[in-house]
């Protein structure tokens, strides 16, 4: 009996053992191990060639090019192009040419062409444009009228016709100087040529005497002389209003400005500019005339106008990036909008603001009306009201 | 089907909280969201892991004695419409008007009933995550398309991709639910008037197809917003156009057909996860007698 025992435990024992030697390792398990710590292209392709040199034939090349393909961002080297290359030239060549119409008629080699074509999928999804190498390796693995081949060719065919049809382009790599940001966002959405940036501020950290660490978020704004024209005519008696944070997106990256801005203007307030009466007078010269009063009736052909109502809103005077969305950096962005439009110092300045997702509330005379309250009605009631910080600056 | 609210709720409970970004002008009205929902019939797709529809087909149909009525008087207005009409000229212009006006505004946005022309959707109907919504700008007038744009696919085991939002108009529709098309025949560029966030959008036109499995046959193009307070003034050729089919462009191109125009959208699916906001306010046609190009893109033999 004990005999039997020691034998079942024995048989036992083995099947563990063996079982365990026959567990399956997944190519991802192989990026990981081969990776440790550092994920960096050079690892990324020492595991292909390790790959590549273990077995002539490359048996589960397709699994492993599917899990290349989906710990590509992990290594930072979705963008390579030479990546894509050197990771399509794990397929083995000429084994997958089909030799005949029949073949070529019937898919050959399936899962194969799937792959491949997974792999300029993603060369397309992130923008990488292929290349001759490209051309030529797949030429070599799967022949000329296969499926990547024609996957190829429409990148080839689409890529550069919607290169250049952005008429507001965003460069790939966005500056990481927030200043250098500002200005590029804020260039953008000014749509005037003539609009100036200044910035009032530069990010700095400053230790006080007792000892206190202070940061300065950086400040930086835009005007046009329209707006600054605008400004001046504004009515003193009339506040303006500081809004914001308002989303601007540069391809992933979410960025936040600021505007300076007035309520629309009554119907009975507006007043039509007064004619200079020496440009209207007899002696005007008739060659050059400044003003033409002729009564001709335009025909229909000739009337490229929309006939919609305009939308009445109120003007924008200025626009700013801040680092931090609080009340006191964009008091000093007033002050600073001061040296150029005096007039500001006289009108009084309301603060309509709304916490972003990465600023901090530091203002300390924070008080809530009911009249902006009101204006600030959340459209969705279930959704979390975010905190709201509001005061008046006179 | 309308979205309930109890399913944003459990949604936002799932998510966690869901961050949205101000608008550049909130709805002075409480109720202003209107959440449209394509109707039951115009929907396809049935999600992977859903069972089958079951019901019977008259087990759909509600039967209502005041909608009944409503529709009466609704449709005989149509077809006394329709009937005086032709004195005066095509659809209702007369015939000097309807040969020489250069543009003309198909959609402007103007108060809450002109938001009843358009069905909003995202990827939350075939379990994705996006949410979109529509209302009114500020003062009653532009329509607001805003939302939370989100990439996560499904986790059902077939989906590969996910992400995206799209504001469409609904078919015109003639008397008694016939079909009718707009006819864009004596224009050739395509004017709006929007304000983004600065995100890309795609412009979907959809024409009259002949054959039934063309359905999902669009013609789109690009739209790239400027982002920040000013309008934007944007002109696309229909020369440009090309036809796409269930996201993928199609190898046979050709032009789009002016004549028999179903509906027009807008499609957001630039994989940058966040909350999204699109301004519109009017959208029309214009002849640019400058535009002579026919079509933009090569019309090679497809596989030499």
């Amino acid at each position: 009996t004990d005999r039997q025992n020691r034998t079942d435990i024995e048989k036992l024992v083995e099947d563990e053992t063996h079982h365990k030697d026959k567990t399956l390792v997944t190519h991802d398990d192989i990026f990981d191990r081969a990776a440790g710590d550092s994920k960096t292209k050079v690892e990324f392709n020492r595991v292909v060639d390790v790959f590549k040199s273990k077995d002539i034939r490359r048996r589960g090349h397709v699994e492993f090019i599917y899990a290349a393909l989906k710990k590509m961002p992990e290594f930072g080297v979705e963008c390579d192009v030479t990546v894509y290359n050197k990771l399509l030239d794990v397929f083995p060549k000429e084994v997958f040419v089909p030799q005949n119409f029949i073949q070529r008629m019937f898919n050959h080699y399936p899962r194969q062409q799937e792959c491949g074509v997974q792999v300029l999928e993603q060369m397309e999804n992130y923008g990488v444009m292929p290349n001759i190498e490209t051309k030529v390796l797949l030429v070599q693995i799967f022949g000329e009228k296969s499926h990547p081949i024609r996957k190829f060719q429409r990148i080839m065919y689409w890529f550069p016709k919607f290169k250049h049809t952005n008429p507001y382009p965003v460069p790939h790599v966005l500056p990481s100087d927030p200043v250098d940001l500002a200005q590029f966002s804020l260039t953008r959405i000014a749509a005037d040529l003539d609009a100036k940036i200044t910035i009032y501020q530069y990010p700095s950290t400053d230790i006080t005497e007792t000892g206190e660490e202070i940061t300065r978020p950086h400040i930086v704004g835009i005007q046009s002389p329209d707006q600054r024209s605008l400004l001046a005519k504004h009515n003193p008696c009339k506040p303006v209003f500081v809004e914001g944070p308002y989303p601007l997106w540069l391809r992933q990256k979410c960025v936040h400005y600021y505007l300076l801005r007035a309520d629309p203007i009554p119907p009975e307030e507006k007043v039509e500019e007064e004619i200079d009466p020496e440009m209207i007078c007899p002696e005007q010269s008739l060659f050059f005339p400044q003003r033409v009063e002729l009564d001709l009736k335009v025909d229909m052909g000739d009337d490229h106008s929309f006939n919609v109502d305009e939308v009445e809103e109120g003007a924008v005077y200025a626009m700013c990036m801040a680092g931090q969305g609080d009340q006191a950096t964009l008091s000093q962005w007033i002050s600073g909008l001061q040296e150029t439009c005096p007039i500001l110092g006289q009108i009084p300045t309301v603060f309509r603001l709304e916490s972003g997702p990465r600023e901090l509330q530091t203002s300390t005379d924070d008080h809530q009306r009911p009249e902006q309250e009101a204006e600030t009605d959340q459209i969705i009631e279930d959704d979390e009201e975010p905190r709201h910080s509001r005061g008046v600056k006179q | 089907m309308a979205v309930s609210r109890t399913t944003l709720k459990s949604l936002y409970g799932v998510c966690g909280v869901v961050y949205r970004q101000p608008l550049l002008f909130p709805s002075s009205l409480k109720c202003a969201s209107i959440q449209i929902t394509r109707s039951k019939f115009e929907r396809d797709y049935q999600r992977p892991g859903q069972p089958p529809d079951t019901r019977w087909p008259w087990q759909m149909i509600n039967f209502d004695f005041s909608k009944g009525v409503e529709s009466v008087r609704k449709h005989f207005g149509l077809l006394k419409d329709e009937f005086f009409q032709r004195w005066i000229g095509p659809e209702g212009k007369p015939i000097i008007e309807h040969m020489l006006e250069q543009t003309r505004v198909v959609w402007e946005f103007r108060g809450p009933e002109s938001l009843n022309e358009w069905i909003v959707s995202s990827d939350q109907e075939i379990g994705g995550r996006s949410v979109a919504y529509v209302s009114l700008g500020k003062n009653n007038t532009t329509c607001l398309l805003y939302g939370t744009l989100s990439s996560t696919p499904p986790r059902d085991g077939e989906t590969r991709y996910s992400g995206y939002c799209s504001m469409r108009s609904k078919p015109p529709k003639a008397s008694f639910d016939r079909k009718k098309h707009y006819d864009w025949s004596s224009f050739n560029t395509l004017h709006l008037r929007i304000r983004g966030d600065g995100r890309p959008w795609m412009i979907n036109v959809s024409a009259e197809t002949y054959f039934s499995h063309q359905r999902d046959d669009i013609y789109s193009y690009f739209l790239y917003t400027r982002g920040g307070p000013y309008w934007q003034d944007v002109k696309i050729p229909f020369s440009k156009f090309f036809l796409s089919s269930r996201g993928r462009i199609q190898d046979s191109q050709h032009p789009l057909w002016l004549d028999k125009i179903n509906t027009i959208g807008f499609t957001l699916g630039d994989k940058a996860d966040g909350p999204f906001q699109l301004e519109i306010d009017f959208i029309g046609l214009n002849n640019d007698c400058a535009h002579t190009e026919e079509f933009a893109y090569e019309l090679y033999k497809k596989n030499p």
